[in-house]
């Protein structure tokens, strides 16, 4: 029997744009029509993606300690500005909720000093230090009440690198450090490094069983909170697949066969293979509340889940803002370029040309409704019009979008491309008469618009 | 003085750089006379200079032909009361 469905045409003299969910004041809001399902050991389990919206799902950040393993360190100066700034990007309810330092250097424990001095409630500090128990010290003296510890998990780690003789020998050293933490009345955060490359039956599951078999002896702010850490971003969210690389399955193992509250679970990814972002909304929606992150996805090799993408990610699972000041996206952005981080010009959200178009076809869509060519009103949200680049191939239409962003013109002030006819010209022979392979820079333009609508410049910046 | 039609035919002729024989009322600005983007913009912009008169955008870029482009000149100059 056919599955073939007729569908007759629903005709229309209005359009549908689904403003539901391209609400263009927000960002694309994600909904759901039905749960998720994945089939484990043998048993189909279902998420419900509505508990998104009720669950205290967060971002966490590791611009300071993940971030700086990638790049020459930031100054004090400079993190206590970035510091500063994640906290205002985040908001008054904490969805940027924690950050972490490091704790070894004189320069570590004065920026968490100085950065604590600021008063933000979000994001909390938190530190990272080896699993070893004298740097717990640390810890303590820094007065933190939580620490991430390295637990690597994988047989790659526990045997290659850290040359312990047995699994037991390293679950047994991991512990004590776990123990020392306890008596430290620090709350040991424990990251499976290389999880989606571990035993999990054979390692991980029992090592976070013991984790949470030792937590029930301590009080709740002590309980240990499991960070999975997908190290060389081998981790999938597709269903079907085997552990350990499926983060449907690793997630279920922890909350539903090893205990761990959605609340102290985490997920921290690497991007070695374009995953990375996926992922982290994926972790979400399986059951971690926790998404690590660093600003620009800047981090270790390929870097980790971008910041600021996870928050766009979170506003579209949550259907608000929820406090969140999406505009700071740019002005981070725009203080990281300043210091010298480099971000393409194509890097969603923040680079140079994240929403320019070149095309002319697209420019005369931009005109007649920039709503046909640009993700969201990224000028209410990120601080940054629609804009055209442009080149032999932007046309007139093109030319009058600029022309009117130019000056700030809009709806019924806008200025036909008919007016704009010389620049238009100007920009075709620069093409087609000098034979030019760049595109036309802003400060070109400028000089001609000036020179050939001098009426408007009079009237619009005169 | 010259009638719309002469001058159309004028304009037309200078802004593509075409004989003034070969601009016959039946010829299309796009396909006959090889008007590109460009050229079509100037092509309004210049008929609203010739004529003193403002024509909307996106009426006037439909406009395909010679014969349409003198009776939509002729129809906007009677609406702004430009003498022609």
């Amino acid at each position: 029997m056919s599955n073939i469905k007729e569908y007759p045409l629903v005709d229309t003299t209005e359009p549908n744009l689904l403003e539901q969910t391209f609400d263009y004041g927000l960002p694309p809001m994600i909904h759901f029509d039905g749960p998720a399902i994945e089939v484990i050991d043998g048993r189909q389990v279902e998420f419900d993606p509505a508990l998104l919206k009720s669950r205290d799902i967060v971002i966490t950040d590791t611009t300071f300690r993940d971030g700086q393993q990638a790049r020459p360190p930031y100054s004090v100066e400079q993190m206590v500005k970035i510091y500063d700034l994640l906290a205002k990007l985040g908001g008054p309810n904490g969805v940027i909720r924690q950050t972490e330092f490091f704790l070894y250097t004189k320069n570590d424990r004065e920026t968490l000093d100085r950065c604590r001095e600021l008063g933000h409630e979000f994001p909390e500090c938190t530190g990272w230090i080896r699993a070893v128990k004298g740097d717990f010290r640390l810890v303590r003296e820094a007065k933190l009440k939580e620490s991430g510890m390295l637990t690597s998990c994988s047989d790659y780690h526990i045997f290659q690198k850290l040359k312990f003789k047995s699994r037991k020998q390293c679950m047994d050293s991991y512990c004590e450090v776990v123990d020392a933490a306890f008596e430290a009345g620090v709350r040991p955060r424990c990251h499976l490094e290389d999880v989606t490359r571990a035993d999990i039956e054979g390692f991980v599951l029992p090592f976070v069983q013991r984790l949470m078999r030792m937590s029930e002896q301590v009080p709740d702010k002590l309980k240990a909170k499991i960070r999975l850490c997908d190290t060389m971003g081998f981790g999938i969210s597709y269903p079907g697949v085997e552990l350990p690389r499926s983060i449907p399955k690793l997630i279920y193992k922890m909350t539903q066969e090893c205990g761990v509250p959605s609340e102290r679970l985490e997920w921290h990814g690497h991007n070695d293979f374009h995953k990375v972002h996926v992922n982290g909304g994926s972790a979400w929606l399986y059951g971690c509340d926790a998404v690590n992150a660093t600003l620009f996805g800047f981090g270790e090799r390929t870097g980790n889940p971008p910041l600021e993408s996870a928050i766009i990610e979170y506003i579209a699972l949550k259907g608000g803002l929820c406090g969140i000041q999406t505009e700071v996206i740019t002005e981070i952005a725009d203080y990281m370029k300043s210091i010298g981080l480099p971000i393409p010009d194509n890097y969603p959200l923040v680079g140079k040309a994240f929403n320019t178009t070149r095309a002319g076809i697209h420019a005369g869509g931009l005109r007649q409704d920039e709503r046909i060519y640009n993700i969201f009103d990224t000028t209410a949200l990120l601080n940054r019009p629609p804009r055209v680049a442009l080149t032999d191939k932007t046309g007139s239409d093109g030319v009058a979008l600029w022309v009117n962003e130019f000056f700030g013109l809009k709806g019924d002030k806008r200025i036909s491309k008919i007016k704009c006819h010389k620049v238009a010209r100007w920009v075709t022979d620069q093409y087609e008469k000098h034979g030019r392979m760049t595109a036309i820079s802003d400060e070109e333009l400028e000089t001609q618009v000036k020179e050939l609508m001098p009426t408007y410049w009079e009237k619009y910046k005169g | 003085m010259a009638t719309v039609k002469e001058r159309v035919v004028a304009v037309t002729a200078r802004v593509l750089q075409l004989d003034p024989k070969e601009i016959l009322p039946e010829k299309t600005f796009t396909v006959d006379l090889g008007a590109e983007s460009v050229q079509s913009i100037e092509l309004v912009a210049s008929f609203e200079e010739e004529f003193g008169i403002e024509m909307d955008e996106d009426a006037a870029l439909s406009v395909e032909n010679v014969g349409d482009a003198i009776a939509f000149i002729t129809k906007v100059c009677k609406e702004q009361d430009v003498e022609i």
